[in-house]
This record gives structure tokens, sequence and C-alpha cells, in this order.
């Protein structure tokens, strides 16, 4: 047996041991590797939106590899300290500390290197399936699978230098003590540890603190909250796991009537003992899973802003053109061939919008004929409204200025047709987008609007025409008056756009914008708060096979003193739950009271409530705790069995 | 006296990938209120045979009857329940769960059972009068000397007042001291309280302080002596009986008072 051998065998022996961080190598391997193809993808061109998932992958790329170094880092030092026992024996054996810190080195890149092959292996298998949802989001015409050396430099570079790095660096971990002490195994048990009573307090006030101030969050000073909170929130949630959970456990412990009752004796005893073992790695992983909750909830809340502009903007295509405007006729030329191109069934509506002085305020009105909004009404589902000679409705500007205005009543005349009319109330249907049409604008009869026709005058020349493009397909317009847009852009940028004789509006097209940006992103953080997920569990996994053959023992003494194989789940039940749920739930709790004080923001950019897709986020997570949660109580649980 | 624990021609077979007889038509009584050693060398079934009694483990052939039932017919969870309520039980690795205290240990079985605290604290307070725990109560095992320890141990496993107590090389572990003291122990419950007590020990000393000591040999019955008036021409027996034993076998310096 060689000494590579050697290596070798220690790890695949103890595989079951590094099953967990494995895992979570690889998938974080896999994902950083789809990252990757994407990021080197020949068919990316710079779109806005590509763009957007460029950098949006090139930022997860950075954060999965920084998560990835604590990760590992972490993981490498528990390894090491729980198998001293070990390195005890080999010291004891003779082996000098340089030989041992290369078996270290050793064993720590085959893991690695596996662990990238594997990796890469599964994420170039399923790139064909990452660009098909890439592409459904992005809504390119093909992202097709390529094969470039580029994106395997990039993560095989990146994870083999971290592991190197880990492997040269870990030895130095493994505690240089006398061999003795190595071969006993720090094990030391039991126990209440030291926790301060000042800091269990003290934890327990700045999470009550935070909390509050999270809840009782106003507009005026959330943002200074953002700088304050979080690192309080950190500092009480470490406290707390670290002295506040003792120091109530220990007060429960006190009361004998609460404490010796059946399996609490056992369960509490054991979760203090737990908790003082882990109480750095429960931080650990409430911060991460935080995290994670809090990237895909944001995620998710932008992409409930994204569905929300579709009511905001019911008409797909705007065209609205002075009587100057040379170009009037050649636009509107140009939708109509690329709507019948694309084949996309429409309903124009052409508004003329007079306008007039008005007497009452002695501004200018903007007029539309209530035949024309009552064919646009029907086109969107409306019913539409009746209106006699004389008499004239405003028509909002906004959906929240409805309300204003139906409760006014204004009489006034047109100054230029000298016609008397009366605006009674607002028009109830939400048309158009806000203020496309103009401030001041009012709906009139027939009757009167072709008597301002024929006998305007002067004014009419100042009227606009207005195209109405329904489309109930409306998302498939985004490519639909591209030139134009293109135009309006450019005046837009050589600050010429009061001088342009028309204007366009494609909501379609900024609607694809905004939701592709917000899915991607969304898909993007998913992904990663998977791997944190994997990671945080791949924790709380290895800690339960460290102390295997401990519990094995335990449980070894409590079958004899007769417990059955009910009280027995029931015991690893109250044991694994704790360490599964506990700070997740505490994470849950920090998100919760993180998202309060975000809806705050919310409410001031957009009139939207986040709470549904929060509910959805955070129990898909909690599904899938439970699954994993499943998964290693059965690991554990044949495991234990196994020594009957 | 009647009959407590009964092995009829009892076998037992172990199948892994080596098939191992580790109990051989094994025949063997212990009365109500006896005092019993069961010694032999290494591998000859000692364990086994406890591990029969204390109904974790079944016979491949033959029957055992421990307080009047029949553990093969007895469902897990029943024969959980037999344990927690008949049995009691001692260890070489004195088994204390470290996360606990002295009393809380002591108690457990209790808690299991859903007893008043208050029975609960008279019955500590009682067994520790008695083992000389009373001061150490509130310590952890961690703190405590072996005999200390194994004082405790053997409170576990009598504050739920089980019929029989079983004891795997309860002075194992200990110097001559503690052995001593935690043996007279033993003897004393015997007496006292008529409590059945199977023992199984490699030690002739400890073995000595037993009205009886069986012998096994290659799972199978050897020899059986009873004791006599001194319990010093008792231990020249058993030391004459394992000698004819073979096997090899530890026999301890002589340390008698």
């Amino acid at each position: 047996m060689t000494f590579l051998q050697f290596a070798y065998r220690n790890v695949v022996r103890n595989r079951r041991i590094y099953a967990g961080f494995f895992m979570a190598s690889v998938f974080s391997v896999t994902v950083f590797f789809l990252y990757s193809m994407l990021l080197f993808h020949p068919t990316i061109e710079d779109r806005f939106v590509q763009e957007i998932a460029v950098v949006g992958m090139g930022i997860a790329e950075i954060t999965l590899f920084i998560f990835t170094v604590f990760f590992l880092f972490y993981s490498m030092r528990a390894f090491l300290q729980a198998r001293s026992h070990e390195f005890g024996i080999l010291l004891h054996l003779g082996m000098e500390k340089r030989q041992l810190n290369r078996l270290v080195f050793l064993e720590t890149m085959f893991i690695g290197i596996s662990a990238i092959g594997i990796g890469t292996s599964i994420g170039f298998t399923f790139s064909k399936f990452f660009f098909m949802v890439v592409r459904e989001i992005v809504m390119l015409p093909a992202l097709p699978l390529y094969v470039s050396w580029q994106p395997f430099a990039l993560t095989i570079g990146a994870f083999l230098g971290l592991f190197m790095v880990m492997a040269l660096l870990t030895p130095y971990f493994i505690q240089s003590g006398k061999v003795v002490d190595l071969i006993r195994g720090e094990i030391t048990e039991g126990g209440m540890g030291a926790y301060s009573k000042i800091r269990g307090y003290l934890g327990l006030l700045f999470l009550g603190l935070s909390y509050l101030l999270a809840a009782l969050t106003s507009q005026s000073i959330v943002l200074s909250l953002f700088i304050f909170l979080p690192p309080l929130a950190m500092i009480g949630t470490y406290f707390f796991f670290k002295d506040s959970v003792p120091l109530l456990l220990h007060k429960i412990q006190g009361v004998r009537r609460l404490y010796w009752r059946g399996f609490r004796i056992l369960s509490i005893s054991e979760g203090i003992v737990r908790l003082r073992e882990n109480a750095q790695m429960f931080f650990i992983v409430t911060i991460v899973s935080t995290l994670a909750f809090m990237s895909v909830g944001t995620l998710a809340s932008l992409t409930s802003f994204a569905s929300q502009y579709r009511e905001l903007n019911p008409l797909a295509l705007v065209y609205a053109s002075t009587q100057e405007n040379p170009d009037e006729q050649a636009h509107i030329e140009l939708l109509f061939n690329e709507l019948e191109a694309e084949e996309i069934d429409y309903v124009l509506t052409k508004f003329r919008i007079l306008k007039q002085t008005s007497t009452f305020t002695d501004s200018n009105v903007g007029i539309l004929n209530i035949t024309d909004v009552n064919k646009l009404a029907i086109d969107l589902g409306y019913l539409p409204m009746r209106l006699v000679e004389g008499e004239a409705l405003f028509l909002p500007p906004s959906s929240s200025s409805f309300e204003s205005l139906n409760e006014r009543t204004v009489q006034t005349t047109l100054e230029e047709s000298d016609i008397d009319i009366k605006i009674n109330g607002a028009y109830p249907y939400h048309l158009f987008a806000s203020n496309s049409v103009g401030q001041n604008v009012i709906v009139l009869n027939d009757f009167d609007y072709r008597k301002i026709l024929s006998t305007g005058g002067s004014r009419l020349r100042d009227s606009m025409m207005y195209y109405a493009f329904h489309v109930p397909e409306w998302e498939q317009t985004k490519d639909v008056g591209f030139e134009i847009e293109q135009a309006v852009t450019e005046s837009f940028i050589l600050n010429e756009s009061d001088v342009l004789p028309y204007s366009f509006d494609n909501p379609g097209s900024n609607y694809a914008i905004i939701r592709t940006t917000f899915s991607l992103l969304l898909f993007i953080g998913l992904l990663l708060a998977v791997v944190f997920l994997l990671a945080a569990g791949s924790f709380i996994y290895f800690r339960l096979y460290t102390t295997l053959e401990q519990d094995r023992k335990k449980f070894d003494v409590l079958r004899r003193l007769g417990i059955t194989d009910r009280e027995l789940k029931k015991i690893i039940n109250r044991q694994l739950i704790p360490q599964f749920f506990f700070p997740w739930g505490v994470a849950l709790l920090h998100s919760s009271f993180a998202f309060l004080s975000l809806q705050v923001i919310w409410d001031a950019l957009a009139e939207i409530s986040i709470v549904k897709e929060l509910v959805l986020v955070l129990l898909g997570f909690t599904i899938l705790q439970g699954v994993y949660f499943y998964l290693i109580r059965w690991r554990y649980l044949t495991h234990i069995k196994a020594s009957e | 006296m009647s009959t407590i624990v009964k092995l009829k021609e009892v076998t037992k077979i172990y199948e892994s990938r080596v098939m191992h007889r580790a109990l051989n038509r094994l025949n063997f009584e212990v009365l109500e209120g006896e005092f019993v050693a069961v010694m032999g060398p290494s591998g000859s079934g000692k364990s086994t045979l406890l591990n029969l009694i204390s109904t974790i483990d079944l016979p491949t052939y033959g029957q055992v009857f421990v307080d009047g039932i029949e553990p093969e017919t007895l469902s897990k969870n029943k024969l959980a329940l037999f344990r927690r309520h008949h049995l009691g039980f001692v260890f070489q690795e004195i088994n204390l769960l470290n996360m606990l205290t002295i009393e809380e240990n002591i108690v457990l079985p209790l808690t299991l059972d859903g007893l008043p605290v208050k029975e609960m604290e008279k019955r500590v307070a009682v067994v520790a009068k008695r083992l000389g725990l009373t001061d150490i109560l509130t310590k952890r095992p961690e703190e405590l000397s072996g005999g200390q320890a194994q004082r405790t141990a053997i409170g576990r496993a009598l504050i739920h007042k089980p019929k029989i107590l079983l004891a795997d090389e309860p002075t194992g572990n200990l110097d001559s001291k503690s052995a001593k003291d935690v043996l007279e122990l033993l003897s004393e419950i015997n007496e006292a309280q008529n409590r059945t007590i199977i023992m199984v020990t490699h030690d002739p000393i400890a073995a000595s302080y037993c009205d009886r000591v069986l012998f096994i040999k290659d799972g199978a019955f050897f020899n059986e002596i009873y004791k006599d008036e001194r319990r010093q021409t008792f231990y020249q027996r058993i030391l004459n009986v394992l000698s004819l034993l073979g096997g090899h076998h530890d026999i301890s310096a002589v340390r008698l008072p």
C-alpha cells in the first residue's frame, strides 16, 4: 500500500462522512459551471436583457464562489477536528507531521478533483436543459448547446485553485497538541458550557429590538434602518444561539415539574449539549438561510411588480401624432405591416383628440368622443357608456385620481366653439396608461363633438391623432415598431423629444424587458438559494455523523432500560427536529420581519402587496427542508438501528 | 423459593458471514432471591446468556422464561415495557448519560413512566441515602470516581424496584477498593431486599460474593459450585474450577482482605 493508496482509501472508505459535504460541493460546482456556460455563450449579443443575464450570472457566480470558500473552510476544519483520534494514532505510529500534512492534502485533493469532475459533467449534461429554461425566460430565439474550453477552464481553474488552497491550509487546523490528547479525542461532552447571562439577555433584547423596529418602520426611517438593522439582528442572533437559548433551557431545567417529564429530561439536556457544540453552525445556517429567503423573496416581489404592469397598461401599442407630422401615414402603415407579418390579431381604435379652452379653468382641455371611447371599452371587455347632448365626463389621468374627479361637477363653456357643457363625474374604466392621453381630458357626447369639429376653427390644427392598438396577446408585440421606438429614443437622447411631432409607446416591449429581467434574476437567485440550503443541510448531516458512535451507545443504554421503538423514534425526532428547524425557524422569523420593512418600500414605489409571493417562497423552502429532514432522519435511523 | 429465570435447552446461533454458535443447549435456572455469578473464558457465551435474560436478544432454539414471561411470545413494544418495569441493568462501561446530573441519571427510568415529581424525589432520596450518593446528586458523571459512577448506575438500576438485577462485569473498570464497595453493596441489596441478581464476571473475587457460580465454556454448561461458610475457601474453589476450565484467563492477584 503506497502512501497515495492510503490517502485514497481513507477517503473512499469514509464516504459516509463525506457524503453531505461532497454533495454540496458537487452541486455548487454544477451551478457554477452552468452559470459560466451562459457567460461564455457565443450567440449572446449585446442586447439589454442579455446583458442583464450575463451580469446577473456573473454576480451570482462570484457570490457562489465566496460562499463556497466559507463553506469549504468551515467543513474542512470540522472534519479534521472530528478525525483527531485517527490522526493521533497515525502520529503515535510514528508519522511525521509533514507526512500528515501531505496525507490531508492528498485527501482533500481527491475529494476536490472528483467533486469538480462530477460537478462539471453533471453541469454539462444539464446545460441543454438549463439553456432551454433561460431561453424561455429571456425569450431568445435559440440558445444552442456549444462546446468551448472557456467554461470548463473557468470552473475547473476556480475550484481547483480553491481546493488546493484549502488542502494546503487545513492541516494547520489540526491541533498540534499532545499525541495522547489526540488519541483520547477531544470529546468533552456534557457540562452546561459557559454562557454569559448578560449576553443571553442582550441577545433577546437585540432581537426583540430589531423585530420591533422592522415591524414599526415607516417610510421616513426605513433607509437608515437598512444600515442599522442587519448588524443588530446579526449580533442578536449570535448571542441568541450562544447564550440566550442555553439560558432559557437552563431556566426550564430549574422547574422540575416541566423538566422531569417523559423524554423532556433527555431532549432538553441533549439540546443544551448540541447547542453548545453547534451554536456557531446554527448561527451560520440561520444567516445563510435568511439571506436565501431574502434574496428569493425580494426577487419574487419584483416579479409581482412586473405582473401588475400589465394592468397599468391595457393597450399594446400607442401612437400619437400631431397634425404636422409628415411620417404619420408611413408609421401607421409600418405598424400594420409588422403586425400582419407577425400574424398578430389586433383592433385599432383611432381617436381624434380635439383641443379647446375651458372657461372654467381658462386652460387647455383635450376632448375625446364617447363613440370612440365606447368602441375601445367594448374591445377591452367593458360596458359602453351613454352621454346626452351637453354632457361630458372627466377622463382620469390615473386610476388613483378617479375617486376625487368622480365627485366633481363642473359647468363650463368651450371657448372656441362656444358650447356649454356640464362635466359630471369621471369615466370609470381604465383604458389608457396613466397620463398617456394627457392631464386634462374629457369625454364628450357625439353631438357636441361633431359641433366642435365643424365649428372649431383655428384650434382644429392643434388636435392630435391617437392610434390605440388593442392586441389580446399583447406580449407578442414586443418587436413591433422597433424602428419608431429607436427614433423616439434617439430624439430623447438628443434632447429633442419636445420637437418630435409624434410619440410611440410599446408597453409590450417594456413589459417584456421588465418581466424577463426579474424572472431571470429570480431564477439565478433560486439556484443560489438551493446551494445555500444544501450546504446548510450538509453541516447538520456531518455533525450527526461525527457523533454517531456516541449516539449509538446512548441509545443502546436506553434500549436496555426499556425504551420502545416508538419512543426511540420520538426521542430521535426531538433531537433532530430542533437541529433542522430551529435555525431555519429563526431565519424564517428574521426574513418575515425584514419583509415587513420591505413592504414599506414597496408601498412607496408602487401600490402592490408582496405577501402572496412571499408565502409561496417560504412555503417552497419549507417543503424542501422537510424533504431533506426526512431523508437525513431516514439515514440516521438506519445507522442507529444497525447496532441492534 | 420459586424459579424466576429458566433457560431450557437454549441454543443461540449468530449468522453473519461466519456462522457462530454462541450458546449450545444450555440449561440454567435461577431462584428468586438468588445471587448468581456466570463465569467463563472470553467468548464462552456469558454476554449472550445475559442478553437473552435481558430480553434484548432471542434464542435460536429452546425456551427462555423470565419472571413468568416468555420473551419470544411478546412484541418488541411489550418487551421494552417489561424491561422497564421488571429488570435493572448495571454495565461494565458505566454508561451514565453525560449530559444529565447524577440525580437525573438515577431518576431517568421513572420519568419515562411519567411518575409525579414528588414521588420521584422521594425515591431518589431513599436510593441516594442508601448508596451514599446524597452529597453528589447535583454533580455530573464526568466529575465522579469510578466507584461513585458505578454506584450511581446501580441506583439507576434499582430506582424502579426491579425484581431482577442484571450486571455485566460491574467491577471490570474499578480499582480494588471501589470493586469491593460495589460488591458489598450488591450482596447487601440481595440479602436485605431479597432481590435476584445475575452477574457476569471475569473476576473470581467478584464471583466469591455470590451464592452460586455457573461456569460455561464454548456456550455449554461446564460446572456449577455453591458457596460455603467462608468466602476464602469459596474463592479457592472458584480458582480451582477456573484452572480446570483452561482457556486463557486473567486470574487476578489475590487481594482478599
